[in-house]
């Protein structure tokens, strides 16, 4: 299995140099900032002292570079630095807030996959037909609207009108878990409280379809269209003129070459949620890290908008990386070099 | 193109898209005509219609200051339109450029370009808009700013894709051998070939720049008020469901059916010019 | 719509109507009439006008023609995978040991591929899966015929087949990904795999036209052998007369979705009768140039009845 590893370690260099990139990126958007951020972050009755006291702590006064050294030589430490609205380390507090979000957006993703494929697989055999005409629909409609506009369209139907479902939050106040991995899905269940596990799921249902509606109906999309364009490949003929059931021709002889194709942009479309998680949050009052990121960007709070990037965009390239050893695993083109076997 | 007009006149979605997108343009063009309350765009309060749902006077009820929403939706339109117009005038002729020139080119240019290109795809869209957004200061013109410099590496990405595998082509060789020059090959030779799927992509991806825009103003992060937002309208609105709820159904219905029909047409340009992704 | 066809039915021993002005004892398939059309955006095309064919347990068939001329719709409505697609129309009768194609449902159809006919095509590479190994798709194939067959035992099995056509180290093949061997390599494992369950016929469309010269000879020289020792008929797809006229023992020559001549291999390549036939042996590969030479194919030559062989079997009606 040297390829893949190979192409594992390729691809870490590669994510290790565009993370570099993006902290660079994020790091110069962070400087061009009109106005002092030490004097914002103070406020106006701050006095000069301590804005002086407070540019020097963040090395305000010297030059881009020399502050990029020091942010890079922190982050290496696993040193996000203070944020000034909490007066907290930055890492802390994303501990704090990044596993709801996480846990959101990992069952958004399983949703995606679990009904957008199965969704593209069916378009795609009874194509051109009413099931068909159907799905394309409603996958089309479910990539129309943003996040936000169905988190709240959901929220009036199956929270307001058909109480089906809570308003807003994590879980029930008067459960107490013990947070261990800060996944309360999980931590439930560590503390063998099933109720609590059942309660903190029947919150989760509405965020995390809202969030994952229009990944649903774009991995519909695309699964559909790579099936028909594999449907077209003289294989699928072959296994048609071997009598194979219908379904298990779709199933597998076409699902698997055509989701090689298709994984990139699922991958794509899972970080997209990463996003798309600040909107949902912000509807369903998900204590995640929405909240604080929006409250940081608005405070001016350069330390923990610098961490949030990095932290959300790391969480993409890690993403991006399962994906892909997935698709080695998946096409044996690339885990075999070419003509190997004589 | 008579098969054009089958495939557009056949099919009942493309012609819905294309009543959809009509609609949409004619209610922002002409929105001075159109809208029952023009005035109603900017800060007004009107004490006596505050906050109350649909009548015959105001067929999507009014606001909390009791302007006309449908007015404000029809205005939202327009700030959407220019805001797609603008960033895809901007991005595209980037991303297609940088593409370009990274797939035929190849090398060390190809490798400096692309990973540039990666270090943006590497954060997740809205949230480079959001942190973009975080340190400007919040107005239309920086939105789209914000906008654009997360949608061009999209465009690079899909030129240089085609670009690359152009590379290899028969013509592309040929061009090479009759000596032509770079410039020729890249903008006569591989540009027309990338051109039906950069107008596929346009096409949907003005559906998505509203949806972004959209998404950004609902934070607080994008178009200020008193100025018409469908994203800040939904966001405000949401704040008094379920009993007020016009405040939030019809913006974000707003924005359902403008990008619908931008996905529609999206759609059926894809079946007429052939392109996938 | 044609209750009163004359049919052939030894296998099923059903009572067949009709009388039996045909030499059809020993027909396998019988091909009646066939009509073929397509709705498409611009109307109805026609494709098939009529075609009649008929193969005899055993026996090598030829259906020689341009491309376009209805050659592979014709093997695909033989299959029963036409039928499916909903834009086709088809009329007309085909019998495969006395099977009403026509009066079989679509999972009737599809219990006879893969285990009484199965197929060969144009190129082997892209027809075997790529994300699939040799030895998995084979494992397919022979429980197509055994559902309960072991992986071992289908491995075992398997590794026998492709000894039978000449590949070496089978067990390495059956690990391999087709991409990963080379063109006249696959073309064996898909004739292995083609008559792996021993069907009584095959079609070959335009088998190994993907493969160099030398290859397809070969590969040709070897499925030539083997339905030879498995006494499978094949109906064989080409517009290549040179190999025709050494695979065949009879040849249908297509035009336009009609038959034009019909008759045992010799005799149509000595005294070619249709003025298509004619133009089509004309065109057989010489070093100045190829192709069909530009003949007015308005002309009244092309439209001549069929031309037939064997003076006991009638042309086509119409």
């Amino acid at each position: 299995m040297t390829p893949v590893l190979r192409l594992l370690a390729r691809r870490l260099g590669i994510s290790l140099i565009v993370l570099i990139g993006v902290s660079m990126l994020v790091f110069g958007i962070a400087r061009v900032i009109p106005g002092d951020p030490a004097r914002i972050a103070l406020g106006p009755n701050a006095s000069t002292e301590q804005i002086a006291k407070l540019r020097a702590s963040l090395h305000l006064d010297e030059s881009i570079f020399v502050q990029y050294g020091h942010f890079i030589k922190d982050l290496s430490r696993g040193d996000l630095g203070i944020s000034l609205y909490t007066n907290r380390p930055v890492t802390t507090d994303i501990a704090q807030f990044l596993p709801a979000t996480l846990e959101l957006v990992l069952v958004a993703g399983v949703l995606m996959i679990a009904i957008g494929l199965p969704l593209g697989i069916w378009s795609a055999r009874f194509r051109g037909r009413f099931a068909d005409h159907i799905i394309r629909l409603v996958s089309l409609l479910g990539v129309s609207a943003p996040s936000f506009v169905w988190a709240v369209i959901l929220m009036l139907l199956f929270a307001y009108y058909l109480p089906l479902f809570p308003i807003a939050g994590r879980i029930t106040d008067t459960y107490t878990i013990e947070s261990i991995t800060g996944f309360l899905l999980i931590d439930t269940l560590i503390a063998g409280n099933f109720q609590a596990f059942l309660n903190a799921a029947w919150h989760i249902v509405l965020p995390a379809f809202a969030l994952a509606l229009s990944g649903i109906g774009q991995a519909a999309r695309l699964t559909r269209a790579n099936m028909i364009e594999t449907w077209d490949k003289p294989y699928i003929e072959m296994a048609q003129a071997y009598g194979y059931a219908p379904a298990r021709i779709a199933n597998r002889f076409a699902f698997k070459p055509s989701m090689i194709p298709s994984l990139t942009i699922i991958g794509l479309d899972f970080a997209a949620m990463l996003g798309n998680a600040f909107l949902v949050e912000a509807v369903f009052a998900w204590p995640g890290l929405s909240r604080y990121g929006v409250a940081v960007i608005l405070r001016k709070d350069l330390n923990a908008i610098i961490g949030t990037v990095l932290i959300i965009s790391a969480a993409f390239l890690i993403v991006n990386l399962i994906i892909d050893l997935l698709i080695a695993f998946l096409n044996p083109r690339i885990r075999y070099s070419q003509r190997d076997v004589k | 193109m008579n098969r054009t007009m089958v495939i557009l006149f056949r099919n009942p979605l493309s012609l819905l898209g294309l009543l959809l997108v009509t609609l949409v343009v004619v209610l922002a063009v002409f929105a001075d005509f159109i809208a029952p309350f023009p005035e109603h765009r900017g800060a007004v309060v009107d004490f006596v219609y505050f906050n109350k749902a649909p009548t015959a006077r105001n067929i999507m009820g009014t606001d909390l200051v009791g302007r006309d929403l449908f007015s404000r939706i029809i205005y939202a339109y327009r700030i959407s339109l220019i805001l797609g117009v603008v960033v895809l005038a901007i991005a595209v002729p980037i991303g297609v450029i940088v593409g370009l020139f990274a797939g035929y080119l190849g090398g060390k240019s190809e490798f400096v370009l692309m990973r540039l290109t990666d270090v943006f795809l590497s954060i997740p869209p809205l949230v480079l808009a959001i942190a973009m957004m975080g340190v400007l200061e919040p107005t239309l013109l920086n939105a789209m700013l914000a906008v654009t410099a997360m949608w061009w590496p999209w465009y690079a990405r899909l030129v240089y894709n085609v670009a690359r595998s152009e590379r290899e082509e028969g013509y592309v060789l040929a061009a090479e051998v009759i000596g032509a020059s770079k410039y020729h090959i890249v903008f006569r030779e591989i540009l027309p070939n990338c051109l039906p799927a950069i107008i596929t992509k346009m096409t949907l991806d003005m559906g998505f720049v509203i949806i972004i825009a959209s998404s950004l103003s609902f934070l607080g992060l994008g178009v200020q008020p008193p100025t018409p937002d469908l994203g800040s309208m939904v966001a405000e609105g949401a704040r008094y469901l379920p009993d007020s709820w016009w405040l939030t159904v019809f913006p974000g219905l707003a924005i359902l059916i403008a990008v619908f029909g931008f996905n529609l047409i999206g759609d059926a340009l894809r079946e007429i010019l052939g392109a996938e992704q | 719509m044609s209750a009163n066809r004359p049919g052939s039915g030894e296998d099923t021993g059903s009572v067949k109507n009709g009388s039996m002005e045909r030499n059809s004892s020993g027909a396998l398939l019988d091909i009646r009439d066939l009509h073929l059309g397509f709705r498409g955006y611009t109307g109805y095309t026609k494709v098939l006008h009529g075609i009649s064919l008929s193969i005899n347990r055993g026996q090598r068939v030829a259906l020689v023609g341009e491309s376009g001329s209805g050659k592979s719709v014709t093997a695909r409505i033989v299959l029963g995978l036409l039928q499916e697609t909903r834009t086709a129309r088809i009329t007309g009768d085909v019998e495969f040991q006395g099977n009403d194609m026509s009066s079989l449902n679509a999972s009737q159809r599809r219990a006879l591929r893969g285990t009484r006919m199965s197929m060969i095509f144009q190129d082997p590479t892209s027809a075997l899966n790529p994300v699939f190994t040799i030895g998995y798709q084979f494992t397919e194939v022979l429980r197509r015929v055994d559902e309960k067959l072991s992986k071992e035992a289908a491995y075992l099995r398997a590794a026998e087949l492709l000894h039978t056509v000449s590949i070496p180290d089978p067990a390495r093949v059956l690990d391999a990904y087709s991409f990963q061997l080379s063109g006249g390599m696959n073309q064996r494992i898909i004739i292995a795999m083609a008559l792996a369950n021993s069907p009584s016929l095959l079609i070959a469309d335009e088998p190994g036209t993907a493969l160099d010269v030398t290859v397809q000879a070969q590969t040709l020289q070897l499925m030539h052998d083997m339905v030879a020792t498995h006494n499978t008929a094949v109906l064989f797809i080409s517009h290549n007369l040179g190999v025709v006229r050494e695979f065949a023992d009879r040849v249908y020559v297509i035009y336009r979705g009609r038959i034009v001549e019909e008759g045992a291999t010799q005799s149509v390549f000595e005294s070619p009768g249709h003025a298509y036939t004619r133009a089509l042996m004309a065109a057989v590969p010489r070093v100045t140039g190829g192709g069909i030479p530009d003949i007015d194919d308005e002309s009244a030559d092309f439209h001549d009845p069929c031309f037939t062989h064997d003076s006991p079997i009638a042309g086509t009606e119409s």
